[in-house]
């Protein structure tokens, strides 16, 4: 039976519209969080190309942008676009309770993508 | 932050310059357009000093876009920034000195250096590298090794430019009061200008000073070096330049802009009366912007030389640089600029009417071409090159009682502002620093 | 950019022949200077176009790549531009013309296409243009062209030409002549 771990990202006052913010977590890798538009999404904070954390880039309508070479993420589903991003981008489920963001991180070491 | 370059050492300045340059007795020698030495305190003190135009603002509109270019021999990144600024760049990896952007324009997110894999944020900031985890652990400091910035970036009405020197003084104290005459062709309209798109390049076998002090004060060839393309356009000959009843050669800090009140004597050799039509609709506009002298230069016989490189045509609306490539070689840098408000049709004659004129198969820079390469290669001769060249007409006509600004000689058939540009190239060399040029200007700073 | 050979029907040995032949003699008008002759061979709806050359990335092209139609160019020129160019040559007082330039215009890979109307050539070729002046200076241009020839009776007369020349720098101060 697989284990979900509710994690606790950030509040949502903390995280404007259109804003991506880093949260660090050493056990899982750190998290990248989202706001689109008022909808709450988080992935992996680390490139799955290069070494590059993906809240530091921008945000183009609903796709992240690496800042060290600038592929691209679909935020919702993780997706790559293309070159030179290949490998797809890992993504948690999203619960919002309250005023708090949570993602919930299935704890299987083979799927922690190391920060 | 940004990783302001480093100053250069000042080395010491050469002797005998005098012997080449005596603008108090009208002279100068072949020599400072072909001796290597002479080249090299030029990039030094003048290039790596001055203030250097770079681009044009509506070349870069929006974040991330990009022109490539250079100031005396380095190459530059001019990008414009999120803030809505302009930063400039050194073209050079900070790791090995790589070129980083290898195109002359463009957008983008930033550049990424082909050989480590270095990468570079519009704002300059290294933001990662290949194999970054290897860095990670030698305690590398990111923030300290982004690409260089210059020290001084600014622009006037538009013009962009940039000093690689902390001291220079303010770009607007640098332009002083020629900035007054240059807004009769970068801001006689609402809105300003634009550069039409591309750049067209060129190369000459020629010393760079020669094309800059032709456009700096010398009206005097064209009647002669130009006959043939005024008969080619125009039918007849050149306007004569004589004739005018009031002109004058104003100069300042080297720059010079000699000028007649004819409104569109330069514009005529276009041979595109919509042209001419253009400009008198607008003039009764310009007088209200900017007075009534100012209206009748927006098209008339000029031309000007912002020091040390940057030159243009009112009229023609060329405008270009010089770049140094050496003693005697040098790329031209080629625009047309034209008013944002302008009729898209006025700004296409202005696009072919300048090309058919005043690029490498304009009519009228044909002839140029060769007088200057000329003037360049005689001097190869040792002797030619020490030889004394006229450089004395119109000595006394410095006029004292004028209500224009900047040093006002009469007439702009006159060899003052050719004497003003070598003068302060002269001073610039035998400079340590910019306290020691001596302040030369006599007239006033601004307008009556 | 320009049109595969797949998508153009080449035409016959014979025709390629004199399509070749024209613009050969084009070029030795040219050579000779004989500059309203070679006007002559011009459509007065001629469109005779070298666009600036720019360079840039892949991901960031112009409008055909390299060239854009409203940006700067060497030659942007209809008949009546053509004729104020050759006007100047024919000045004594040209005086970057005397001694004369000697030229010599050559051209290769020459392949002949119908175009779209009848009596319409689509013409693709190469050439170089070498340039003599004084007792040293050599200048040399070269490119791709390609080329609208439409049929005048016997001979020919040149609709449309774009000269693209792989330089973004031209290696020379000026060009006097037509390519």
């Amino acid at each position: 039976m697989e284990v979900i771990e509710k994690v606790f990202l950030c509040k949502v006052s903390e995280l404007a519209e259109n804003q991506v913010k880093k949260i660090d977590n050493a056990e899982f890798g750190d998290i990248a969080v989202y706001n689109l538009g008022g909808r709450y999404y988080a992935t992996a904070d680390l490139c799955t190309h290069a070494t590059a954390s993906l809240a530091e880039g921008d945000i183009e309508d609903d796709l992240i942008t690496c800042p060290v070479h600038w592929g691209q993420f679909h935020i919702p589903t993780g997706k790559a676009q293309g070159f030179p991003c290949e490998i797809d981008l890992r993504t948690y489920p999203v619960e919002i309770e309250g005023d708090e963001i949570f993602a919930l991180i299935e704890a299987d070491p083979a799927l922690i993508a190391k920060g | 932050m940004g990783n302001i370059i480093k100053t250069l050492d000042v080395t010491d300045s050469l002797t005998g310059l005098k012997d080449v340059c005596d603008l108090e007795n009208g002279r100068i020698a072949g020599k400072i357009f072909y001796d290597q030495e002479i080249y090299e305190q030029e990039l030094e003190k003048v290039f790596a000093r001055c203030w250097l135009f770079v681009a044009h603002e509506s070349q870069i509109p929006k974040t991330g876009d990009y022109i490539t270019t250079s100031m005396g021999e380095d190459e530059v990144i001019v990008i414009r920034q999120k803030s809505g600024g302009i930063k400039v760049f050194l073209n050079a990896c900070p790791h090995r000195g790589n070129k980083v952007c290898f195109a002359e324009s463009g957008s983008t997110r930033g550049f990424i250096c082909n050989y480590h894999g270095w990468s570079f944020n519009v704002e300059g900031n290294l933001v990662g590298q290949h194999e970054s985890g290897v860095y990670e652990d030698s305690n590398f400091d990111k923030s300290k090794w982004g690409l260089k910035e210059v020290a001084q970036v600014d622009s006037y009405k538009g013009l962009v430019f940039a000093t690689f020197d902390a001291n220079a003084p303010s770009l607007k104290e640098y332009l002083g009061p020629i900035a007054w005459y240059m807004d009769a062709l970068f801001d006689n309209q609402e809105g300003g200008t634009e550069f039409v798109g591309g750049c067209i390049r060129s190369t000459y076998e020629c010393n760079w000073k020669i094309a800059a002090e032709n456009f700096v004060g010398d009206i005097l060839h064209a009647g002669w070096t130009h006959d043939s393309a005024a008969r080619a356009m125009l039918g007849g000959s050149v306007a004569k330049v004589s004739d005018f009843e009031e002109s004058y050669s104003v100069n300042w800090n080297g720059h010079g802009y000699e000028f007649a009140l004819d409104t569109v004597g330069n514009v005529a050799v276009l041979g595109e009366s919509a042209l001419n039509k253009y400009l008198h609709t607008i003039k009764p506009s310009v007088a209200e912007r900017l007075g009534d002298f100012r209206s009748n230069m927006i098209g008339s016989v000029s031309s000007c030389t912002i020091f040390p490189n940057f030159s243009f045509l009112p009229g023609q609306n060329t405008v270009r640089i010089w770049q140094p490539r050496g003693p005697n070689k040098m790329e031209l840098f080629t625009w047309v600029v034209v008013n944002k408000s302008a009729p898209e049709e006025v700004k296409e004659k202005w696009r072919k009417g300048a090309m058919m004129t005043f690029s490498p198969t304009g009519v009228f820079e044909m002839d140029d071409g060769e007088n200057w390469e000329y003037c360049t290669k005689t001097a190869k001769g040792r002797v030619t090159a020490q030889q004394d060249l006229f450089v004395g007409l119109g000595m006394d006509t410095l006029l004292t009682d004028t209500p224009l600004p900047a040093n006002v000689y009469e007439g702009q058939l006159n060899e003052a502002n050719s004497r003003a540009f070598y003068q302060y190239w002269y001073d610039m060399l035998n400079s340590r620093s910019w306290n020691e040029v001596p302040n030369r200007n006599v007239g006033k700073q601004e307008a009556e | 950019m320009t049109a595969l050979y797949d998508e153009l029907r080449p035409v016959s040995v014979e025709q390629h022949y004199r399509v070749s032949h024209f613009l050969n003699y084009e070029y030795r008008l040219l050579d000779d200077e004989r500059f309203d002759d070679w006007l002559g061979l011009m459509h007065e709806e001629v469109h005779y176009w070298m666009p600036g050359i720019e360079n840039r990335r892949r991901e960031n092209l112009l409008e055909h790549g390299f060239y854009a139609a409203d940006h700067m160019a060497f030659f942007d020129d209809g008949l009546r531009d053509l004729g104020r160019r050759v006007a100047r040559f024919k000045q004594p007082s040209a005086w970057a013309e005397n001694p004369a330039t000697r030229n010599v215009h050559q051209l290769t890979n020459v392949e002949v296409y119908y175009g779209e109307n009848d009596g319409e050539y689509v013409v693709h070729s190469t050439f170089q243009s070498v340039r003599s002046r004084g007792l040293d200076e050599e200048y040399v241009i070269y490119g791709r062209r390609q080329d609208l020839i439409v049929q005048d009776g016997e001979s020919f007369k040149i609709k449309k030409r774009l000269i693209l020349i792989p330089n973004a720098t031209l290696t020379c101060k000026n060009i006097n002549t037509f390519l």
